[in-house]
């Protein structure tokens, strides 16, 4: 055979070098950052407030996502239209999402317009008016998002998920609340929410893009200076507890004539600020987070179960989860669900990977890493990883070196540390009718529930 | 807005495209082939699609499938299929370019030795999946189809579904695999563009090199297009939803052809986002709407214009139709005002920039320039595409309105919770839609 069909080599891993982030601080005590990068006449702007729905009262899910949406339907001299309005003309508009952890305002405009950018964007969160007609209608639309969730199957699974392994921590609950709780939220809860979470004290503003570091400090400058409000201290963390490991069951949640089961399979898990976070993600990515990785090809490319199946660790900032999800054709459910366990109990000892395998995910990894630091939008997202968890500047730099340096015990290892199938919760929603009976036959204890949404 | 793009037609057809920009130093790959499920026939729909599976299952020279030595080499991949063309992409660190480039070449010359019975019935498994998952296990999921079965006749290309019906998908044997393989993945069928860290002499060089030897393929014919009835149709769908919807839909002009730009430009006024028309009036104003989305769909032999409402709970469809047909009529005889068209002008500027942000994935660089050479010959397009939206003013944007969005002429849907009837717009036919 001629070298034509030789398969080509391709060349060692790229180190990537994040480029340098400007700090500096306004005197209200409003963290700048700039990255100056070399692209498109191009700005991403990024506004952390580091708030979120983990700070939602215990009897009021959902107030931090719906205080967020409040900030932009007026603000300053502007109602709702008028500051959706002022952004379209700049060809852009504002997106705000709600974690756990912190809030975030972003958006990619063009250079020129970074400074009437940034001081709409001051207006929003310093200014918001807060109005009852605007409440009356956030509330009104979040209640009908809440219903038509209902029918989604993947987000009927999510919030039973989560609420199952997180049980009353504050990560126990999804952002937008559920019906019941927003149902029970105030104009009042909101402005008081506002007043004692937003203020400049522990924001970051994040730019990123073709820009200097004194434009976006003179830009910053002129919009956030007025901000003086002095938000409450974070609340204390270290108070949060996480339940205890729950017995392994199947919580199934019925939903008739359904001709795919929604899956989730997994448990609590570490912090973003884990030592074995270049472990996990080499262990999960011949796991389940590749479409090679072993879960996807048991159920996908071997037995056509399914349009794909995933693992990922959610690494939040007190605590995370590991899980599997997946969504595959009624009639496998309980097969399915035997895999992923068989699959988590393997890679623990029964199978632990391969050279080959370890090999192959390390090199996917290290050499794929510099496609995440193309586009101002994934630089500003980086940096903002960097603010929300404490990270140090080199988090980028080592992941590399980091990836490479780890051995086959160091996976395993890690494998054996944070993966409990035996502690497992399945969440499956699915027509009971036709599933119930074969997951109760896998000698877990089958719960029906329903689902708060 | 010049993006330099050089162009080679090789000796069998394969169009090579290539651009430098070297920002970072990636390489992306865009393959693009001129078909999709248009090309397909009644009996035999969800073809293109599930061919589009088996090609990352492994050709001859790829002992361990498509995706592994890819994604052991850093890249990230993905393909996709639409009525009108399939595209394939890598994008990778710029050492393992000529891989991607060999395993791209090595399945549209060498795809059929690698694919068994076995392969093609795991993935017609995996496609089944897919459907499930994406439409008939999502709520409004069959809408689309719905509506396509019934604006258009059966023998139209546009009246099936990408994804296939279920009965077609599991008739169709290895062998109808290998003929639609011969008919339509061939380098004369198919545009090849490279973006990024790269040099455009050896980008050619390589696909001279590595594409070169595969023989040029039968011509493709063009699809037959039977006549199009445009008589309102009034329909209705129960589906496992909680909220009635509306959608209005109207076959409007192709890709590129005249008013297809300002029907993009009208939908965003009209119907899309807080600054729209019918946003302000059924969702700020009146609230008796909760969702609201509206858009031109262009596609290469003729577009569809979809305007698409939830009403609020305790409000019916035909209060939401009715405003929806007032602001229509309004935007008809009064034209935009001149700031809406400033803001229209101002979103094609930005958007065009912002869309040279990426060199590949779907929408990225290649993927643009692949486009605009498959539909237009011209793979930089880009002035003249932004320029049909600059040039176009606010009168023209009321006279494609009134030209293409006339009531006579729209088909409604109405989706609505099963055993819910009464919730469905006036004068529905209330035979059940067919969806298959």
């Amino acid at each position: 055979m001629s070298a034509r069909f030789d398969m080509p080599v391709v060349g060692p891993a790229l180190q990537v070098q994040f480029p340098d982030i400007a700090r500096e601080m306004l005197p209200n005590g409003l963290r700048v950052w700039a990255v100056p990068l070399p692209v498109l006449p191009i700005v991403t702007i990024l506004l952390i407030v580091p708030r979120g729905s983990a700070d939602d009262p215990a009897d009021r899910a959902g107030l931090a996502s719906v205080t967020a949406d409040m900030l932009d339907e007026g603000a300053g001299t502007r109602d709702a239209i008028e500051l959706a309005a002022a952004f379209g003309r700049m060809g852009t508009h504002l997106e705000i999402e709600t974690r756990a952890d912190a809030t975030f305002f972003s958006m990619t405009v063009l250079s020129r317009f970074l400074e009437p950018s940034l001081a709409l964007l001051a207006d929003i969160v310093r200014q918001p008016r807060l109005a009852p007609a605007d409440f009356d209608r956030v509330r009104e639309l979040r209640l009908s998002r809440l219903r038509q969730l209902r029918q989604l199957a993947a987000s009927v699974a999510d919030r039973a998920y989560v609420s199952a392994i997180f049980g009353d921590h504050p990560y126990g609950h999804g952002s937008l609340g559920t019906t019941g709780s927003v149902e029970g939220i105030s104009l009042d809860d909101v402005r008081t929410f506002w007043a004692r979470q937003f203020g400049p004290g522990g924001v970051t503003l994040i730019v990123s893009g073709a820009t200097t570091t004194s434009d976006v400090v003179h830009a910053a400058s002129v919009a956030f200076d007025a901000w003086d409000t002095a938000p409450e201290p974070r609340p204390d963390d270290a108070a949060w507890t996480l339940p205890p490991p729950a017995d392994p069951r199947i919580l199934l949640v019925d939903r008739p004539g359904a001709p795919q089961s929604e899956l989730r399979v997994g448990h609590v898990g570490p912090p973003r600020s884990t030592p074995d976070f270049h472990a996990l993600i080499t262990m999960n990515a011949a796991l389940g987070g590749q479409f090679t990785s072993r879960i996807n090809r048991r159920l996908r490319e071997e037995k056509g179960l399914t349009y794909g199946a995933r693992t990922s660790f959610d690494l939040r900032r007190v605590a995370g989860s590991f899980t599997c999800e997946t969504s595959v054709q009624a009639d496998a459910t309980a097969q399915a669900v035997a895999d992923i366990l068989a699959e988590l109990e393997a890679i623990r000892g029964a199978a632990v990977l391969t050279t080959a395998e370890l090999e192959q995910a390390k090199a996917s990894l290290t050499r794929g890493y510099v496609r995440n630091f193309e586009t101002s939008a994934q630089i500003a997202r980086a940096t903002a990883q960097l603010a929300v968890h404490g990270l140090p500047d080199d988090t980028f730099d080592r992941f590399v070196p980091e990836v490479d340096a780890l051995t086959a015990a160091d996976v395993h290892d890690v494998a054996v540390r944070a993966l409990s199938p035996a502690e497992a919760t399945v969440v499956v929603v699915g027509d009971r009718a036709l599933v119930g009976d074969s997951l109760a036959a896998l000698g877990r204890v089958v719960a029906p529930v329903t689902v708060d949404l | 807005m010049r993006i330099d793009v050089a162009k080679v037609t090789l000796a069998n057809g394969l169009d090579v495209l290539v651009h430098e920009d070297h920002r970072v130093p990636l390489a992306a790959v865009s393959l693009w082939y001129h078909v999709g499920s248009k090309n397909e026939r009644p009996g035999l729909t969800g073809l293109a699609h599930l061919f589009e599976h088996l090609m990352f299952e492994g050709a001859e020279h790829q002992p361990s499938g498509f995706f592994q030595p890819l994604q052991e080499a850093g890249a990230s991949l993905n393909g996709s299929t639409s009525p009108d063309r399939t595209n394939y992409w890598e994008l990778v660190p710029k050492s393992a370019l000529r891989l991607a480039l060999w395993m791209e070449a090595d399945r549209m010359g060498w795809l059929l030795p690698a694919l068994s019975q076995s392969r093609f019935e795991t993935q017609r498994g995996v496609v089944l999946n897919e459907r499930r998952q994406n439409y008939e296990n999502r709520p409004y999921g069959l809408a689309q189809f719905a509506l396509m079965d019934a604006l258009y006749p059966d023998t139209h290309p546009y009246q099936w579904p990408t994804i296939g019906r279920p009965a077609d998908l599991m008739a169709a044997t290895l062998d109808d695999v290998r003929a639609f393989f011969a008919r339509y993945y061939h380098p004369g069928n198919a545009s090849l563009a490279v973006a990024g860290d790269v040099d455009t002499r050896e980008v050619v060089d390589l696909a001279t090199e590595l594409f070169g030897d595969i023989p040029a393929g039968p011509p493709v014919p063009p699809v037959v297009v039977p006549p199009v009835s445009r008589v309102a149709r009034r329909l209705q769908l129960e589906d496992r939803v909680e909220l009635p919807r509306l959608y209005l839909a109207w076959i409007s002009p192709a890709l590129f052809a005249p008013d297809d730009a300002a029907l993009d430009m009208v939908a965003d006024l009209v119907g899309n986002g807080r600054t729209s028309r019918l946003y302000r009036r059924l969702v700020h104003d009146r609230r008796v709407a909760v969702e609201l989305a509206a858009a031109q769909g262009s596609r290469e032999l003729d577009g569809l214009f979809q305007i698409v409402a939830s009403a609020a709970p305790g409000y019916s469809l035909d209060e939401v139709e009715a405003a929806i047909y007032d602001e229509i009529d309004r935007f008809v005889d009064e034209g935009p005002t001149a700031e809406e068209v400033a803001r229209e002008h101002a979103q094609a500027e930005a958007t065009f920039v912002m869309r040279l942000q990426s060199l590949g994935g779907f929408g990225g660089k290649a993927d643009q320039i692949n486009a605009y050479n498959v539909h237009r010959g011209v793979p930089d397009s880009f002035d003249a595409d932004l320029g049909r939206y600059l040039n176009t003013t606010g009168a023209d944007l009321a006279a494609a309105a009134g030209r293409w969005l006339v009531r006579e002429r729209a088909t409604a849907l109405a989706v609505v919770p099963h055993g819910r009837g009464d919730l469905v717009i006036a004068g529905a036919d209330r035979t059940p839609v067919r969806v298959f």
